[in-house]
């Protein structure tokens, strides 16, 4: 086994050669960096097709695994969405959908998304794959649990899609699994369903566990020489806190859904208060539903940045790359990654103000909800100011930017909204609601997701993918989610509520059917858009133009690898060293309009560079 | 990780700062358990109880942990996520309370 | 441990180390190992989930209008025709306490690479934690003799059973878990894994007694969460 491994003799003369080349003169030579403090990492090499593709312990490759993975559960919850705004919009076509599926497909939609979706997109997608390669490591700090991870993540979908064809089918709960409802006969999947749910919930976050212990130690432990975390790109902070935030918010949802299902199974009354059933008495008795809510939320308010922070992290870089210009306030940029996350951890009852928690909260978590509109703004005012007279190229990539920037306000503003308690009552369970989710943490992130698939795709496969196309798949689906969530205030604000399976005949709902109508279309034109992209990568990996290193001139270090795309290991036999930031764009008196992360000092004497 | 840096010898600590902490701990559930064996109870009882299961908790973390010894970077990073179980902690208390003031309220006084 | 030496930087002490630390380059804990910083994060994750198991009881407790069973009654032992309250649980302490001591000792022989030493106390760890385990089992099959249930008890307020099962349950797979590992790590080390080196069954790490520090760091974990539930669920 051990000729696997890499060679230690080239890693002994690299770091022998780099303490030579630094020590000697350390007081006057510009380009000085501290030696390496720890040896070279040992990797698995695989050579077997299962051990390089399959079971592969490369955090590039198990990248692209969990994005795939994710990829896939997100096309199911779209489909699932289709089916939703099928029964909405056109009932009369949805004859084969009764009310119980229609409330299985809302809790599959909503979890799916949330969960299976974005965070692994995010952090087990994006965070494999960019963060060994933007903090110059040569892989995760642990490989093998790294790839244990997936592996779970895969055993947890698994799970999660067996839930449609076991007795009762999935859990028609809705994404939050309320007690005691969720586990009471008459809700559908109240035996089974439920208890896959939660079973596949405690293996997806033993399973991200893993992953992320790996993201916190590689970005904190395992950085490059000159490396510091001032120096990093805003992506990897953002996944960054968003791993924190993961590993300190998933305990609650396991704790919650270890204690509902021995509600299901044993029947304790953790979250069950008595209950009266056609006059009968339930054999639960004492517990306390709300304290399921409050886990939940403890859980379910980080989950929100957990989506948000990498989004934010990835469209900073995206801009500042695209406008040539540094990013405004990175240090500004870091500070507010880090404290909406810190304060992520106090809001959580602001979405329990109608649920008959104690009164006063409202107080405490209102002001809290609105306090952690502060950094949110700076972060909106910064991505503006960098583009402020930056030399803007409107590509593919930028135009998602905008169209983030664009939604990513619309949803923030329907939050303060609905972060006042007295605004919040009449709205909450309305289609405002679900606008403003629909708007901040879905499309929001969704166009990042766009834009960064458009930016590194080059990456990963070495060709560019169509700009047309792209163009095209932008412009869809901008002004689709437009039509489909901003006529959805409207039906909120007249008080459609969410989660109905028909609206019946009262006049102010009949109302909405013709708005109904459109939006369904909308969402079938906005979801189908999405197949151009697939087409797209298809295409390009046929017949796409080769992109070559670094083809969109970034500063950054995941372009510089000596081969692109980037091979096991990422460097070659030479780590990279750093020396400055990943944001010299348009540097007065630079020969190119970037200085790399890598370029020493000495050869950009007479350029204006950030002291960073 | 590392192959080639670790060579340096790692210093330890002496025996007898081990042999304290643990008689240390000894003593103090013995205190603890002393609190039920006189039942003592009310605030006392309460106070006690935290006072002991603070010190033990402090001691091994501080020292079977090596926290004690460890670089401020590292404690900083362990302490701080604990304001968030802290506000949750006296957030949840406020709700019992309330929980209990409803049910005694609308099951036993009967609204 | 006492600063390691590192070319090219300064350790200064204190809140002025911290920062300087935090903004320099690589790594932010400096000279502690991969492995034992994943241990360290990995115990702040899962002190939230017994935080959480905590607040549910503290909340389950608090909120149940149906009295909650005396701790000290029953959980009390009749021994030579006494009662004396919580002997048992008592005992538990001193054994868990006992076996955390030993893993301290077997850390710092450890580090002076006394392999035996560190082994037997490694094995003795390992004993402590299967006789906790074994009375815990005990005290579980007591309990259920006497009727409680996680869904009923006879004593009270139904909640006792759920949480004390839930709770000790959890607690207790951690503390198997531990042993399980211990009398893996001992068997590596009697067998010199660690002085000469071996790579892991799994991973591709070379032995390093470093590796005792974190299985150590996880066993005074489990006793760590131990003294907040004796605090909690019997002496309250």
């Amino acid at each position: 086994m051990s000729e696997e491994f890499n060679d230690n003799k080239t890693i002994q003369a690299q770091s022998s050669e780099s303490i030579s080349g630094g020590g000697s003169g350390a007081a006057n030579d510009i380009d000085y960096v501290r030696p390496a403090e720890v040896g070279e990492q040992d990797l698995y090499h695989g050579h077997s097709f299962i051990s390089k593709w399959v079971f592969c312990q490369d955090a590039k490759v198990i990248g692209v695994q969990y994005f795939l993975l994710a990829t896939f559960t997100g096309i199911i919850g779209l489909i699932l969405s289709w089916l939703m705004r099928l029964q909405l919009g056109f009932p009369e076509l949805a004859g084969f959908m009764t009310a119980e599926h229609y409330y299985q497909f809302v809790t599959m939609h909503g979890m799916i998304m949330v969960v299976y979706f974005l965070t692994a997109l995010f952090l087990g997608g994006f965070g494999n794959f960019l963060i060994p390669l933007m903090v110059g490591a040569r892989d995760m700090v642990f490989p093998y649990l790294n790839m244990v991870s997936f592996w779970m993540f895969f055993i947890a979908v698994g799970v999660l899609l067996a839930s449609f064809f076991v007795p009762g089918g999935p859990t028609g709960s809705g994404w939050t699994l309320y007690p005691p409802q969720a586990i009471l006969e008459g809700t559908p999947g109240s035996g089974w369903g439920i208890m896959l749910m939660c079973i596949s919930l405690i293996l997806f976050v033993a399973g991200f566990t893993m992953g992320g212990l790996n993201y916190l130690i590689t970005v904190l432990q395992a950085r490059t020489r000159g490396m510091t975390l001032m120096r990093m790109p805003l992506t990897v902070w953002g996944i960054f806190t968003a791993t924190v935030l993961a590993m300190l918010a998933f305990p609650a949802l396991l704790v919650g859904a270890l204690m509902m299902s021995l509600d299901n199974l044993l029947g304790t009354s953790f979250f069950m208060p008595t209950i009266l059933k056609a006059g009968e008495v339930l054999e639960y008795g004492g517990g306390s539903p709300i304290l399921f809510q409050h886990l939940f939320w403890f859980f379910g308010h980080p989950e929100v940045y957990i989506v948000a922070l990498p989004a934010f992290g990835i469209v900073s870089d995206l801009i500042s790359v695209h406008s040539r210009k540094n990013i405004f306030g990175y240090r500004m940029m870091v500070w507010a990654i880090v404290g909406i996350g810190a304060l992520s951890f106090f809001v959580w009852a602001h979405h329990m103000y109608v649920s008959g928690m104690n009164p006063w909260f409202g107080f405490f978590f209102a002001t809290t909800t609105l306090i952690i509109a502060v950094p949110t703004a700076m972060k909106v005012y910064n991505w503006i100011l960098t583009l402020w007279r930056g030399n803007i190229r409107l590509n593919t990539v930028m135009l998602w930017c905008l169209g983030f920037i664009v939604t990513f306000v619309n949803g923030g503003i329907t939050g303060i909204f609905l972060g006042n308690v007295t605004v919040d009552v009449p709205l909450s369970d309305t289609y405002f609601v679900i606008a403003h989710f629909h708007m901040v943490m879905g499309i929001a992130p969704l166009m990042v997701i766009m834009g960064a698939v458009y930016h590194w795709f080059p990456l990963v496969a070495g060709r560019m993918l169509d700009e047309g196309l792209g163009k095209w798949h932008f412009w869809i689906t901008f002004l689709g989610a437009y039509s489909i969530y901003f006529p959805m205030h409207y039906l909120g604000f007249i008080g459609v509520p969410r989660r109905y399976f028909e609206m019946y005949d009262s006049p102010y709902m009949t109302s909405a059917v013709g708005m109904n109508e459109f939006i369904s279309i909308a969402a079938f034109i906005v979801g189908a858009a999405q197949f151009i992209l697939f087409y797209n990568i298809i295409k390009t990996l046929k017949v796409g133009k080769p992109s070559g290193h670094n083809p969109w001139k970034a500063c950054s270090l995941e372009w510089l690898t000596p081969s692109v795309p980037p091979e096991h290991g990422n460097w070659g036999d030479k780590l990279p060293i750093v020396h400055r930031w990943a944001y010299d764009y348009s540097v007065p008196g630079a020969k190119e309009d970037f200085i790399t992360q890598i370029t020493p000092p000495s050869e950009v004497a007479n350029t204006e560079v950030e002291k960073t | 990780m590392d192959e080639t840096k670790k060579q340096e010898q790692t210093t330890t600590h002496k025996i007898g700062i081990y042999l304290w902490i643990w008689g240390l701990l000894f003593v103090l559930s013995f205190f603890s358990y002393m609190v039920d064996w006189y039942q003592f109870q009310g605030l006392l009882r309460w106070s006690l109880i935290l006072i002991f299961m603070f010190l033990k908790a402090g001691l091994i973390m501080a020292f079977f942990m090596h926290l004690f010894w460890e670089r401020y970077a590292l404690v900083n990073v362990l302490l701080w996520p604990m304001t968030a179980i802290a506000c949750f902690i006296f957030l949840m208390v406020a709700e019992f309370e309330y929980t209990v003031f409803t049910r005694i309220f609308y099951f036993v006084v009967g609204g | 441990m006492s600063d390691p030496k590192i070319e090219g930087y300064v350790f200064k002490p204190g809140f002025k180390g911290m920062a300087d630390d935090t903004g320099s380059d690589q790594t932010m804990f400096k000279g502690v190992h991969w492995g034992k910083a994943m241990m360290w994060i990995f115990l702040l994750s899962d002190t939230f989930i017994f935080s959480c198991f905590l607040i549910s009881y503290m909340k389950g407790r608090g909120s149940t209008i149906i009295d909650w069973p005396n701790p000290s009654e029953v959980f009390g032992l009749h021994v030579f025709g006494v009662d004396v309250p919580l002997l048992l649980i008592a005992i538990m302490t001193f054994v868990l306490i006992t076996s955390s001591g030993t893993m301290a000792l077997a850390v710092k022989y450890g580090y002076e690479k006394n392999r035996k030493m560190c082994g037997w106390l490694i094995l003795a760890t390992a004993i402590g934690g299967l006789t906790f385990v074994g009375m815990q089992a005990f005290e579980w099959s007591k309990l259920i003799h006497e009727g409680v249930r996680p869904w009923e008890n006879p004593f009270g307020a139904p909640q006792f059973g759920s949480f004390f099962f839930m709770i000790t349950g959890f607690h207790g797979t951690h503390v198997s878990i531990g042993v399980i590992f211990l009398f893996i790590y001992a068997y590596k080390t009697f067998k010199g894994h660690y002085d000469e080196g071996k790579r892991g069954w799994f991973t591709t790490m070379k032995g390093d007694y470093v590796e005792i520090e974190i299985l150590g760091l996880y066993w005074h974990f489990v006793d760590l969460v131990w003294v907040f539930i004796f605090a909690f669920f019997y002496l309250w």
